[in-house]
Order: C-alpha cells, then structure tokens, then sequence
C-alpha cells in the first residue's frame, strides 16, 4: 500500500508508470482478463480506503434557488428580488435546525440530511486572498489580488478546476493533489477531460459509462496467426518514442490507455442488473428503468459506485473522480409555468435523486464514511433575474458537500446579505446592482478542507493549493 | 441559451419555446423592416459560385439588393467585393512533393485522396488553393421545411408524420447526413473546411435549439461565407434568429437584458478576454482584460431589440407582446420597444448616442469588434489552429493576423480588413504551414470528424453519415452539430501534459476515446462499415471501397508503402513498417483462402490508419 506522503521517488516512478510503454504490459492488456473483475471485490479490504467525487455542475448553476433562507425577514427580501423565479417557502425541503430550505427538486437528499450528513457551504468562490467591496472597487481590473475574468464560463471554470486566480493556470488541483500524494491511479472521470484532473505530467483518466466498450474490438484474445501478428504491429506501432510532442504525447497516452483497459474494462462494463443482487443496483433503483439509469449524471454516479467497491481492481487507497452535469446556463427558461418548473427544477431534480443513490449505495457497501462527494460549478448566478425568466453570470456561490464523514446537519459559511448593492454584491451603481456575490469562502479553502479529511498535510496543501497561505490561519471550512 | 455537458447518450433534448400572444399590428410592421439580407436557406440558387468566371463573389451577390437598394434601417452588409483579381485564375502550376501535397490535404480538405494527391502535385500548393476558392458544390438540403414552426393546428405537429418526425424536422440529424455526404465527396473541400473551422468558432448546437431548417440555414451561410469577410460572418451571426435563440438575444428585452450572447461575441467570436498582441502573445505577458463587466452590460443593452423573422405561427400565440413567433429562416428583425436607445460606450473609444435603433447599434458594434487589435488574432490564431497546427509560432500568427487587417496575403484578397481569403490563404500558404521538416511543437491531433472522413475518402469510400452521428460522433465526443456548448467540443487552449503546449483535439481525446479511435477503424475495416439503411433517405452506408489497392496485395511491401504515402505522405517508421508488413503477410491463399488480398488490404489499412503518425497530422 503506497504512504500518501511518497517519496519523490515514488512520484517518478508513478510518472514513468504512465508514460513509459511496456510490451509485455500492452499484451495483458490486450488479451482476455477474465471473468474476476465482474466478481464484487470480496478481497482484502483495504484499510484507510478515501475518495472524493467531483461533481462539476456546468453553466453555473442558480446556488440563490438551490438552497433558500425560511426565516421571515430574509425569505421576503428573496422573494421580493427574485420575483417570478421565487421559489414558494412551502415548497422547501425543510432543513431541520436551520433557517434555510431545499428547492424542491433536491427533496431526495432529505434522508441525507436526517443522517446529518449533508452540508451546504455558503458563498464559495475563486480568490486570491480575502476581499472585502471595497477592495474590489477600489483596485484596478488587472490587479492580481481579483480573480481574472470574473463571470466568463470557461474562464471561471478553469479557476474553479484549477483552485487558481489566474486563467493561465494549466494543471487542475484534482490532478495536483493525485500527483503530489502520489495516488496509484490519476484522477478518473466518468464525465469528459475537465482541467480538474490535469496535472503537469498527467491526464484523468477517462472511463465510459455503464456497459460501455473500454477495450479493443477484435483483439480481445486472438489466435488465428493474422489477428496475432495485427496486434503485434499494433505493439510496434506504439513503441518508443517520437521527437514531435504531440506525436509522442498521443503515444503514451495510447500505451496508458491499453494498460488500464486491461484491468478496468470488464468493471466498467457492469450496468444494472449484470450482477444478481448488487447492492449498488437496488441503491440505484429508484432511477433506473429496464436496467438502464435515466439520466447522465445517474450513470455516471452508478460507475463510480462501482470503481469504489471493487477498489482493490481500481487499486490504490487513495482515489479522486470527477463526474459533471451540464445544462446550468440559465439564461431563459430558467422557470417554466411556475418557479418549481423549467430548466432549473429539471435539472436539480436529477442531481438531488442521483447523489443521494450514489449516498445510499455507499452506505449498503459499508463504504459511506470512506466516500465525499462535493459539487462545484462556473459560478452563480445574479440574485436579481433578467427579463428572460433566467439569471446571468455572477461569482460566489452554494455548494454541497455529502457523505458519511461529513458533519452534516448545519450550514457553512454565511448567506450574503440579500441586498441589491448591499456588502456583498460587487455592484454599487444602479446598473450594476444585480447581486453577483463576493465570496467570503475561497476555492482553495474549500479544497483544502476535502483534502485535508484524504490526508493531506499542511505542507501538501500549500503545494496543492499555492494560495492558500494567503487565508492565514483559516485553511479550512470544518465540514467534513 | 446554452448548455454546458459532455454527452453522455443522452435522448434528444426537446426546445421549450417561447409560448404567448402576438400583436397582428407589430407583425405588419416587422415584416415591412424584414426586407433586407439573405435567408441563407438551403434552397437558395448560388448563381455566382456556380457560374461564376473567376472568384466567388458570394457575399456581393447575396447581398446585392440591400446594397443597391437600402432600406432605412438596414443593417451594413459589407461593401460589395471589387472586380475580383485575374491573377488568380491564371497562377501558374508550380508542381510539390507528395509529402506537401499530402500536408496540404490534411491542413485544407477533408483527407487525402490518390486523385487529389497527384492534382496537388501537379499544381502546387497555391494553384491548388487559387482553384479550391472558387470551387463549389456543398450544401445542406436534407430534412424539414420550416413547416414545423407554422403549425397553427391545435394539434401536435408531428402527429401523423411518423417515428422520424423529430429527426427529420426538428434535430440535425439530416445536416450531419449532408455534412459527411459532402465532405466525403464533394469537390469544394477547402470551403467546407473553412466552414467547419468557422461553426466551431461561432457555435450554435441543436442541443438547445430545434428546427432543422433553421440549423441548416445557419450552416449554409457559412458555407456562403467562408471566403467571404469576417464582419459579414458575424452580421450574418449576430442576425440569425438560430444564434438569436441559442444564446437568448432574440426577444432581449431593454427592461433587463440578459447579458448571454453579448458576453459570447465578445469572448468567443471577436475580441476574447485577454488583451493579444497581433502576433497572438498576450498583451504585457499576463492576462489583460479586454473588457470588464459594464462594457458586456454596454453591449447587452446595444444588441436589445430584435426578433424571429416573420413566417412562424402556433395555435396559442407568440410571447412575448410584441414579438414574432418562432421562426428560424431570415434575418431577426428589429422591434423598437424592445430596443434600448441610451448612449452608450463601446470598445476602442466607439459610442452609440442617445436615440441610436437597433439596427445602428448592431452597425456600430460590429465596426468596434472589426476595429479592435486583438480581433486579427484572436480569430486568425484559432483558423491555424483549425486548418494547420496547434501551436504556430508568433510569427506565423502575425503574418495571418495582418493578412487579416489587411485583407491582402500574395495575391489573394481583396484588400478590406476581415477578408477570408486572404486569411485562408496565409493560413495555408505560410512557410510554417509548408516547411518540408516540421518542428518538435508542429502539428494537431486529428479531429474524430477528420479521422472518419480521412479513412473514408483515403479508402475510396462513401457514407451518407448516419454511422456517424449517434453512434460514432457520441462515441468520440464530436457529433457534429450538437456541441455541448457555445464553447465547443474542446477549448483552444487545452493543455497538453508533460508539455508547455496547447493541443484543443486533446480536450477530447483520453484513454476512452484512444481505444474507440482504434475502434473505429476496425469497424470500417473488419466490421466493414455499415450497410444502406432504407430509413434513410438515399442511403449510402458508411464504407469503404478496397478493390483499388487489391492489385498490389501479393506485394506487401509495395501495399504497406502505397497506403503510407497515401495517409502519411511519408512511409512509417523502419520498425513500425516491418511490423505492418509482416502482419499484412499472414493472411495467404492457405489460410484465408481467395479473399486473402482483400484482407491483407484490410490488414494493411488498419496498421496504417491506427497508427500515431496518421492520428496526429503535421
């Protein structure tokens, strides 16, 4: 079992592993692995066994209508800014013992919640050090102490993925964090090439979702002298190196790809129903409809429930993933009819059901308190809605962290003051008064505090995140 | 609206439209405004390309008749082009080495084919790419007509219209069967390029927006201009009721506009965020920011007050007051009462005073967009990026950028600043685009879309494209016309780890797609392809056609050394070619019988196609 805190030489090692190519290697992994990896992981358990989830909810989703203050004075303020896009205090999922409530759509995660192990985090956001309002107007666009290009979509996922404050930055501190604990495997995503799993040296890993072909067609196991000698002129094709970089970066990642199709792909191949009496399975069935699960951000949830259970295939006793959902650019149609339908409530409907299948299938494997799942986004979205029925870009916003180690029951962070120009927003002109929040809450402290619960230590986490220092002694939230 | 997802074989996502009322009194009136611009649709005659003597004057005569007869509000199309220079006709032959010729067809049209290898030898690269902007053919005809939004039965339109109703009025699914039809077959290959690099720059998705006749109008007017200027692309853009509708600017009201498509123009389509220099670097060597949050509020309020063209009806009305129905064929037409009329300030010192119209604001934000700096090069850098390499030098972007402003490039263009040909040309003709020994950065990884249309056409093929959409283009993350988002399938500047390099395909490629990659080009040659599919119309099946390289199978040698210098341009690397040539040897007469030629053709092109060299071009 690998230290979390390698050696430099175990690094490299790691490095070398993923990027130079064995021939020995690519023909194990281009022949039959047998039937092993469908069995459920009956193994040694590994002890210590850690994984986050990631999931990155694209477009940047409406944190103000994602979770809603009930008390009195402040639901009056949103109801009043937010209009037609209000959602109604009765329809909240109540959040016992706090003044906040659900949307509606998220009513599945109410059992979470009732195990108190459910946490919203306030006002999060990209940052390089604290920022008061009066900071931010009173320096100048291109100071460093602002996050650059604020409200841009890809520009803010970048520094949401990457924990930066800069947009140049390249490396994604899921990546940073795999390489500097020297994880076996590099972040695995079942939810496309995010830069949230890039590290200098490496790409995430990623896997199809459930039932999908990872493996070579036709070269499973051949025989026949032709099938034999394509796949070794396939070998041969992949061998070495090249003096083009990209040329030789498609190489290796080539060479990796055989090399985990070789140990993952009959495990990625398991959907619903494959295996008789998976706990996984009846934990997702709420979803699933003749063995397939409905929504994307479902299977890809189901697939890394199974990459967790049968983490002694998966290897390592570290593990981060990143799965996505798309859809959370709002602009119009936010709101259908009413407030609890359109995009929004869709949208969130099939988050909060496949979280909390993902939450109930790690709890049936023994493996909840083993799991974090935490979700970020682009940014929020202006508390004050356009004439579209939808909201525009912002900055700061709420997230959700669930699992089995999280000290659930309670809230995080502070809701903004819900006042147009107020404290918090950083518009004070009546033009710009739309209620983009400044975050109180950093990316990097938010990482710090997913990391530190995987182990990583102070130093580590100044390498991890390389602004953190700048947050003095309030490195972490406390939510798990 | 816009979505940001991978997909993951997700169902076909409906549009929610905009339900409500109209007022038949706004509806006279727009349709009076709607007289000026080009529907693009596909059945518009393209005389001037068809019959024309030497250069396309597309955007001339498309837009002839608002010129030469302006309307009151019309919005500036770009000035007629001047009498096209003869030079280009009569550029002389001045004959290249099969490994440029072969680069030129993999930087400028959809893959290399025996046939078009030994013309560009013949003539050389400028000749070639002289003929190629003249060339024609390519149009999207396929599915619906613009029926599906005028259906003023109480009804459900698609009841009685059968299972493939949705495919063939409302998704994309007949485009991407015209898009592979052309790109396998058609002669004007460098004008689809150009178009694909331009669709991927100006992104709309029939994710969000339904309406087949309307996508595939949008596409056509690339295809219109893509060797037309930059600034009647983003006219054209601007006005689409398609992008209207993808990114909310349709029916932006002045009350409180949503800022979507504002925002995008200027990030996506012209400027971008950070401050370029014009030889792409960034300004100062960090990010400067172009703009800040009051000029997108500047540019949202600018670019209110516009609607669909008339033509839609519904049998509930149109919402909201004052708007047209949805309708997606035409130029969106301005709406006063929607149009905000304050001053106000635009980039590069422009302004807009008080009481400006819609259609004077759209003028004015177009000049300020063409007029800035970083637009050359931020636009320039990515058509390298599309057509060339992933990482050009400074230099290289420069040269482009200034063709750009110019308009001028050799002989090419017509000397107005955005001119595309001129750019296209100093993309392809450039000294890093032709050096004979390309550096350690040089080169791009090859789009999913050029590996299915490279093996297709290299391999004598046909495909009517069906294959390639819902099976492969999911598979490998590029079914065409349906991006995720306005950011497309990849990011320019994805970054390519273990190296200081960008490499956009990468955003795309990962362990998953390695494999399908190899996949897919086992499924065109041991699963050959796919057969005709009678719900199709006119099928072709995805296929590909051997018997030309069948003659030289008792030669494997020979063969493996053909199919390389075909795809490759060069042979393949010693080891790597006595590998393939001693796979291709295995199958005999003995153990395969008399299809053994066949096969070891089929063996051969596998090797071929599979291998890094040809995935990733330079």
């Amino acid at each position: 079992m690998k230290s979390i805190a390698p050696s430099l030489a175990a690094v490299e090692l790691n490095r070398r592993r993923w990027l130079q190519f064995s021939g020995a290697t690519l023909a194990g992994a281009l022949g039959a692995t047998g039937l092993s990896a469908l069995m459920p992981a009956t193994a040694q358990a590994q002890s210590g066994y850690k994984a986050l989830v990631c999931v990155f909810l694209y477009g940047g989703n409406d944190g103000c209508n994602t979770i809603v203050p009930t008390d009195t004075t402040r639901y009056s303020q949103y109801a009043s800014v937010r209009g037609a896009l209000a959602l109604p205090r009765s329809s909240l999922v109540n959040l016992s013992g706090t003044d906040f409530g659900l949307h509606p759509s998220l009513a599945a995660l109410s059992g979470a919640w009732a195990d108190r192990k459910l946490a919203p985090v306030f006002n999060v956001g990209p940052l390089n050090r604290p920022l008061t309002k009066a900071d931010y107007r009173a320096l100048a666009n291109t100071d460093l102490r602002i996050p650059q290009n604020l409200f841009s979509h890809s520009d803010q996922q970048v520094l949401w993925e990457a924990a930066s404050s800069t947009v140049v930055e390249r490396t994604g501190w899921g990546g940073r964090a795999a390489a500097t604990l020297g994880t076996v495997n590099p972040v695995i995503s079942v939810g496309g090439n995010g830069r949230f799993g890039l590290s200098a040296l490496q790409t995430p890993l990623v896997l199809p979702e459930p039932g999908g072909t990872f493996g070579l067609n036709g070269l499973e196991n051949p025989t026949w002298l032709p099938d034999v000698q394509r796949k070794r002129a396939l070998e041969a094709l992949y061998a070495g190196s090249d003096s083009n970089q990209l040329l030789n970066s498609y190489l290796s990642q080539q060479r990796a790809a055989f090399e985990m199709s070789a140990r993952l792909g009959n495990l990625v191949k398991v959907k619903p129903g494959d295996v008789a009496g998976s706990a996984i399975d009846l934990a997702f069935a709420p979803i699933t409809t003749n063995g397939r699960i409905n929504t994307p951000i479902g299977r890809q949830l189901y697939q890394v429930a199974k990459l967790v259970q049968d983490r002694v295939t998966v290897q390592g006793d570290r593990q981060i993933f990143f799965a996505q959902q798309g859809g959370f650019d709002n602009h119009s149609g936010q709101i259908a009819a009413n407030s609890l339908e359109g995009d929004h409530a869709r949208l969130l409907k099939a988050l909060g059901d496949a979280m909390a299948c993902f939450y109930n299938a790690m709890k049936a494997v023994g493996l909840s308190d083993s799991v974090t799942l935490f979700t970020q986004s682009d940014f929020g979205r202006t508390f004050k809605p356009n004439s579209s029925s939808g909201t525009d870009h912002a900055w700061g916003n709420h997230q959700l962290v669930l699992g089995g180690a999280v000290q659930g029951g309670t809230t995080y962070g502070a809701l903004p003051e819900l006042v147009l120009g107020g404290p918090d927003d950083v518009g004070q002109d009546s033009w710009e008064r739309h209620g983009r929040w400044i975050p109180k809450l950093s990316v990097d402290q938010y990482a710090a505090t997913l990391l530190g619960w995987m182990g990583a230590s102070d130093s580590q986490l100044n390498t991890i995140l390389p602004n953190l220092p700048n947050f003095g002694s309030n490195r972490r939230i406390g939510f798990v | 609206m816009k979505t940001f997802s991978l997909r993951f074989h997700g169902g076909p996502l409906t549009n929610v439209g905009r339900h409500g009322h109209i007022s038949a009194l706004l509806l006279a009136s727009v349709v009076v405004m709607s007289g000026c611009g080009g529907g693009g649709d596909a059945t518009e005659p393209l005389a001037s390309l068809n019959s024309g003597p030497v250069l396309p004057a597309s955007i001339g005569a498309l837009e002839s008749e608002s010129v030469s007869k302006p309307k009151p509000q019309a919005v500036r199309a770009s000035k007629p082009a001047p009498a096209p220079k003869q030079i280009l006709a009569t550029m002389p032959s001045v004959g290249t080495t099969q490994r440029d010729a072969v680069r030129l067809a993999e930087q400028a049209s959809f893959g290399p084919t025996e046939a078009l290898v030994a013309t560009i030898r013949i003539q050389g690269t400028a000749k070639w790419v002289a003929d190629q902007l003249v060339a024609s053919g390519s149009r999207y005809t396929s599915g619906g007509s613009d029926a599906v939004h005028q259906n003023a039965a109480s009804g459900d339109f698609c009841n009685g219209r059968g299972s493939n109703c949705w495919r063939d009025w409302s998704s994309a699914t007949p485009l991407v069967w015209d898009f592979y039809r052309n790109a396998v077959q058609q002669p004007d290959q460098l004008r689809q390029r150009v178009a694909l690099a331009l669709q991927q720059i100006l992104v709309v998705s029939n994710l969000e927006v339904s309406g087949t006749y309307g996508l595939r109008g949008y596409q056509n007017t690339l295809l219109d201009n893509a060797f037309g200027n930059y600034r009647e692309v983003l006219r054209k853009m601007a006005l689409s009721p398609v992008m209207g509708d993808y990114l909310d600017n349709v029916n932006n009201d002045k009350s409180a506009p949503n800022e979507n498509f504002a925002r995008e123009l200027l990030q996506l389509f012209s400027v971008g965020t950070c401050q370029l220099n014009t030889d792409g670097s960034l300004k100062g060597g960090s990010c400067l920011p172009t703009y800040d949050n009051a000029t997108v509020r500047d540019y949202a309020y600018a670019l209110t007050g516009w609607t669909y063209p008339a033509g839609g009806r519904t049998s509930y009305g149109c919402w909201p007051r004052g708007a047209n129905c949805t309708y997606l064929q035409g130029d969106m037409v301005p709406v006063a009462a929607f149009h905000d009329t304050q001053a106000r300030t635009l980039l590069g010192g422009a302004s807009l005073p008080v009481g400006h119209t819609a259609p004077a604001a759209l003028n004015a934000v177009l000049d300020s967009l063409m007029a800035h700096p970083s637009t050359a090069p931020f636009i320039g850098k990515q058509l390298i990026q599309h057509l060339v390499t992933s990482n050009p030098s400074p230099a290289y972007v420069r040269r482009v950028a200034t063709a750009f402003n110019t308009g001028q490039s050799g002989a090419f263009g017509m000397g107005q600043r955005g001119d595309l040909q001129a750019t296209v040309a100093a993309v392809l003709l450039d000294p890093e685009a032709r050096a004979p020994a390309p550096g350690a950065s040089a080169g791009r990884l090859r789009e999913p879309v050029q590996l299915f249309t490279g093996m297709l056409r290299a391999l004598n093929g046909r495909s009517d494209g069906d294959a390639l959409g819902w099976w492969w283009g999911e598979e490998l993350r590029q079914h065409m016309f349906r991006s995720p988002s306005v950011f497309n399938f990849y990011p320019p500047d994805y970054p390519l780890p273990g190296t200081e390099l960008v490499a956009p395909a990468f955003g795309i490629h990962n362990a998953n797609a390695a494999l399908q990659r190899v996949n897919f080009v086992n499924y065109l040659l041991f699963w050959n392809g796919s057969a005709p599919d009678a719900n199709v119309p006119n099928a072709l099946g995805t296929r590909v056609n051997l018997s030309a390289f069948t003659a030289d199978a008792d030669d494997p040698a020979r063969l493996v050394e053909r199919l390389s210098l075909l795809a490759l341009g060069e042979p393949l690397p010693t080891a790597s070619r006595n590998a393939v040539i001693q796979a291709v040897s295995a199958y005999t007469q003995q153990n395969n019988g008399n299809g053994y030629r066949t096969s070891r053709v089929r063996q051969a092109a596998y090797l071929v196609f599979a291998s890094p060299q040809y995935q990733v071009a330079r």
